[in-house]
Formats: C-alpha cells, structure tokens, sequence
C-alpha cells in the first residue's frame, strides 16, 4: 500500500509517519504542493492524505490535478480551518474524506484503510482478525462463522478497534470518533466503558476471545498478545 | 421621568407656589388698603357729628345723611375721651343674614356737659366683594400666563433637545463590533457637539482596544492550533510506546486530557471569533423539528444511558433561516447541555412554536447566577470538566441571527428558551 502524505508542519508530518509506518504502508511525506505535483504525476499511490492550506499553494487543486489524470487514488483532506466550503468543495471535486486538523492518529489510520478497503474492488474487502470477521460492506460481523447483533455504535467501535489493532486508544479518540468533536470528553468515558462492556460480552457469548484489554488510566488496545 | 416632563413639573411647581403666596400677600394688602380707606370715612363721619354736636348740641338724624346705621346716645354724665374700631358681625337686614361690618365706637363730652356716645356700622360685603373680584380676575391673568410659559417653554425644550436625543438614539444602537466607527451627525448646538465630540473620541478608543483585543484573541487561538496538535500526535505516538509502566502512562493520561481540553478550548475560541466575524455567511431554510429529531437520534444512545425521557411537543412547523452548521452547532450544544445537567432518570421536553422553542430539562438547582450563565468558562460545579465555552457559543450564534435566548428556572426544570425566530412561511 503506497500513501502520500502532503503536509507543511514538519513535526506533524513526522507524526503521522511514524504512526502510519506500523501498520506497513509505503508511506511518503512532500511539505509543499510542488513537490506534491511532481509526486502524484510520477507515482501511483492507493490514497493520498492532502492539507489545504500549503505554502506555495491550495492542496485542493492537487485533488483537481488528480482527478485530470483519472488517478484511482484516494484522497483525504485534513485542514484547519473548519470550513463548511472547504469540506464541500474538497467532497464534490472528488475527495473522498474531510478531517478537521487536530484529529487524532488513530482516527486517520481508520480513515485511510475504510478508503482503501472500498478501493480495492476485487480484493479482499472484509477485515478479519482471528475468529472474528467484518465485511463492511454489509455491517455484518461474525465470530467463528456465527453472527454478531451489534447496535451501530458498537460496531462503529469495532471497525475502530480492528483499524487500530495493537495500538492503545485513547478514551477521547473513541468518544471523538463516536459522536464527532462536540461532545464533552468527561461525559462520555463512563458511557464508553458501557460500549465495550456490551461489546466484549457479546464476542464473547458467541465464544470469542476478549481481544479488548484496558489500558490503565489511558483507554483501550485491541490485541491478540 | 422625562427631562421635559422634570422641567415642565418643576416649572409648574414653582409658579404655583409663587402664585398662592403673591396671592396671599395681595389679598392681605388689598384687605389692609381697604379697611384703612374705610376707618378714614368712619372718622370723618365721627369728627362731622361730634362737630355738628358740638355745634347744635343736638343730635341730628344721621341715617339720612350717610345711609347707614350710625348710632348716637346721649348721656346725662359727662364721659371720658374715648374710643376704638373694630370688625362685628351683625344682623345685616339686606342680606338678611349675619355679616361682616366695620363698627366705630366714640365716647365724648358735649359742651352742655352732656356725655353721648357715637357707634357707626359700615359695611364690609362691598369693599370684600371687590377685593374678591380683583382676586379672581388676577388669578385668571397669572393661570393664563402660567399656562402660556409652561407651553413655550415645553415647545422650546423639544426643539432644543432634539439632537440630543438624536444623539442619544445613535449611541443606544451602536455596536462596538460593527464595521464602522461611531459617528455622530453635527448639531447647531455648542454643548451637544462637544457631547458627540466626546463620545466618538470616547467609542474610536474602546473600539481600537477592542479590535485589537479580538484580533489578538483570534491570532492566539489560530497560533495554538499547530503547536497543540503537534503535541497530540507526539503524544499519541509516545503511548504506542511499548515499555511503558503504570505510572508512566498515568502521568501521560493525564497531560494527554489536558491537552485535549485545551485543544477543544481553543476550538471552542475559534469558533466563537469567527461568529463574531461574521464567516458563517452563507443561509439556509432550517426545519427546527428536523435538527432536533436529528440530534436527539445522535445522542440517542447517551440518553437511553441516562434514562433520559425525551418529551417532543411540535406544535407548529418552525424554521430558522441561518448558516447549517451554526444551526448544528446551536442545536447540538443544547441538547447536549440538557443531557449533561440532567439526572439520572430525567426528563427533557422540546417544545417548538411558530416563533420559540425551548429546551427544558430536569437537574438539580445551579448555584450559578442564571445571568452568568452565557459568559465564558461559567461552568457547573457538577461539571468541573466542561470547557464551558457551550451556551457562550449559543449566545452568539442566537446574537447573530437576532433571536433572544432566555434561561428560567422553575419547578425542577431547567428551561432555556430561544425566542423571536424570523417567521418563514
């Protein structure tokens, strides 16, 4: 899996790079919208993660660049300004997701696969992880080949989990990926807690293993170790 | 009360007191002219009689003379000199009933050695019934002048206070975050120039400071975007960390949430200065009962956590025309607000009418001043956590698109009431 990564703010790059590299993508960094041209006429890339607001120009001409060449990209905007035109604009020229700078890692690393997952056309588009299966397409989830009743939240928090496995999520990044940015962290830990309780018993009254160990203070990480 | 209303009463007040007290002292004056006029006459007609006595050493029938009751008897003692004036009521056969007269007693000697004594009766109904008259007719004179000068000096007042309430009525609707400075039309009047003058040196002043401030605040929250979301990610990274121990990741919990509240904080900020800069342009028609059913569906599952019971009352269909995310922004921050300050096992009752809408729900009583309630960082005591930034941004949202929010308190419930929506057919 090859991603391009257009970002000014070196450290934030740095970041996103580092949290990306884990998960075995080819991943490369340009921190302007030359270097991004250049890139995007020369290579292939499965999705390209785009900032707006580039030194030496708007990074959504790059997706109108992209969308000239008739690339298969995907492509996520992340920018700071959270603007109502800019989503809109990005989404109708053809970008396939809009994330709000700061987002958090993990959140990003859901995007980028959810895209790639409806990308790969003939591929495998169904996520798996031991005994437990997710074809997304459907929402269907089966554990050893039985099949899972998840309310919408669950299952959004599953999918989550899987996109992050091995990875400690923080309790905010789950209530921000779960209700989006306005609601207030603290309410929403104890309710969290009930989501994964109810998640946790169900996997495992269909004979799963309980994959979800709670991180001390932090949150959650989803593992098989 | 009015300045005009202040003046014209004072002006009124005054006269009148100045007219009883004149009045007053010209009654007692024209009382005092009178009666002195009327004693001369009694003496003269005294001295007259007392001569002609004197004379004749007879008394001779006076009634005819003067025609009135004048009263001479003779003693057989000679009397001492004397004698006095003085008000007697008496029975006055013209008028048939009792009236004021003025009576002059003499006592005196005639040359025959004979004592007599002289009483004379005048009167007073003429003298009384022409100071009364003068009374009357004076008074009319002062009440018509009085009335007059309150007149004048009320029509005056209006034209010469024009501008300043012209001033006045400039000044109550500007805004120090309006586009333009402060200006005041000229008068042709020297103090009213100097007031407008004063003030649009005053309201350039305030306005500078507060362009500057808003400016810095907008720049501080734009500039802590980055740096903060630097830290996140770093700190995201470092938690993947794999040799982490226990307290460790407590301390990196806990610097962790206090970033994120900062970041939300800062958020909340931004959001609020490009309210207040107007960058929401762009308007929808927004169904109000359509936000709402949409937003207590995505707090759906909080509120069944809760046991929340959520009463929809939609009387009339309801729309706002205004940008769609602040009307998402607006709905959302109250619903959520009535989620977190709600009990367990509350109720919230949405009630929407053709120009209001109000959001009320159960919770325990606030110790907050309610009219603190929409200032910045004004949080709950039960909610130490909350940025507190929430019903500021509802206020500005509603400021923006001029509708009233009001909050109340009454019989357990929290009501928060968003009133004055534009009517939209």
């Amino acid at each position: 899996m090859k991603i391009l990564l257009i970002e000014d703010e070196k450290e934030l790059s740095g970041s996103i790079l580092e949290y990306l590299q884990k998960e075995n993508y080819l991943c490369e960094a340009v921190p302007d919208f030359e270097h991004a041209l250049e890139k995007i006429n020369l290579y292939q890339y499965d999705c390209i993660v785009v900032d707006i607001n580039l030194p030496d120009g708007n990074g959504l001409n790059l997706i109108r660049v992209l969308k000239e060449i008739k690339s298969e990209t995907g492509i996520i905007i992340i920018s700071a300004r959270n603007s109502l035109d800019d989503k809109i604009t990005g989404l109708e020229i053809g970008a396939d997701d809009y994330l709000t700078k700061p987002f958090h890692l993990p959140e990003l690393n859901a995007r980028i696969k959810s895209i790639i997952r409806r990308r790969s056309f003939g591929g495998v588009n169904e996520i798996v992880f031991n005994d437990l299966r997710v074809l997304p397409e459907q929402m269907e989830v089966t554990v050893s080949g039985q099949s899972l009743i998840l309310t919408k939240k669950e299952y959004d928090l599953l999918v989550f989990f899987l996109s992050n496995k091995d990875r400690i999520l923080t309790r905010e990044s789950i209530a921000e990926h779960l209700w989006g940015d306005e609601m207030d962290m603290a309410d929403s830990f104890d309710f969290i807690y009930t989501h994964i309780k109810n998640l946790r018993k169900k996997i495992m009254e269909k004979g799963g293993e309980d994959y979800i160990k709670t991180v001390y203070g932090m949150g959650y990480k989803f593992t098989d170790q | 009360m009015k300045l005009l209303t202040r003046t014209s009463r004072s002006y009124i007040y005054i006269s009148v007191m100045v007219f009883i007290i004149s009045g007053f002292i010209i009654f007692n004056m024209l009382h005092n002219i009178f009666k002195r006029q009327l004693d001369e006459t009694l003496n003269e007609e005294k001295l007259l009689i007392e001569q002609t006595i004197n004379y004749s050493d007879s008394v001779p029938d006076f009634r005819l003379v003067f025609g009135h009751m004048i009263d001479v008897t003779i003693l057989n003692s000679p009397q001492k000199k004397a004698g006095y004036i003085r008000d007697t009521l008496m029975y006055d056969s013209e008028l048939g009933t009792f009236a004021s007269f003025r009576h002059l007693f003499s006592e005196n000697t005639s040359i025959s050695n004979k004592g007599y004594t002289i009483n004379i009766y005048k009167p007073l109904r003429d003298s009384e019934k022409l100071i009364t008259e003068i009374v009357i007719s004076l008074s009319l004179v002062f009440t018509s002048l009085l009335l007059l000068l309150v007149l004048v000096n009320y029509f005056i007042a209006r034209r010469v206070w024009v501008p300043f309430y012209r001033i006045l009525h400039h000044l109550s609707n500007y805004e120090i975050n309006q586009a333009v400075p402060l200006e005041l039309a000229k008068t042709d009047i020297y103090e009213f120039n100097l007031l407008s003058q004063a003030l649009e040196k005053m309201s350039k002043k305030i306005r500078l400071d507060y362009l500057n401030l808003k400016e810095f605040n907008e720049n501080a929250a734009h500039e802590l975007q980055t740096p903060l979301a630097i830290i996140k990610t770093k700190l995201e990274l470092l938690i993947q960390k794999e040799n982490l121990d226990e307290s460790q990741l407590k301390l990196l919990s806990a610097v962790f949430e206090a970033t994120t509240r900062m970041s939300k904080l800062n958020q909340g900020l931004l959001l609020i200065s490009k309210i207040e800069n107007n960058q929401f342009l762009q308007t929808e028609k927004i169904d109000l009962s359509k936000i709402l059913d949409k937003t207590i569906d995505h707090f759906g599952e909080m509120i069944n956590h809760r046991g929340i019971a959520v009463f929809k009352n939609y009387q009339h269909p309801a729309f706002l025309v205004m940008n769609p995310v602040l009307a998402e922004i607006l709905i959302t921050n109250l619903v959520s607000n009535a989620i977190r300050h709600n009990i367990l096992n509350g109720r919230i009752e949405l009630n929407v009418q053709q120009d209001t809408f109000t959001i009320a729900n159960t919770g325990i009583i606030m110790k907050t001043d309610p009219r603190d309630l929409f200032q910045r960082f004004r949080k709950s005591e039960n909610n130490p956590d909350s940025v507190g930034l929430g019903l500021s941004i509802v206020q500005k949202i509603a400021n923006l698109y001029q509708l009233k929010v009001d909050y109340q308190h009454h019989a357990g419930f929290h009501t928060l009431k968003i009133s004055s929506m534009r009517l939209i057919p």
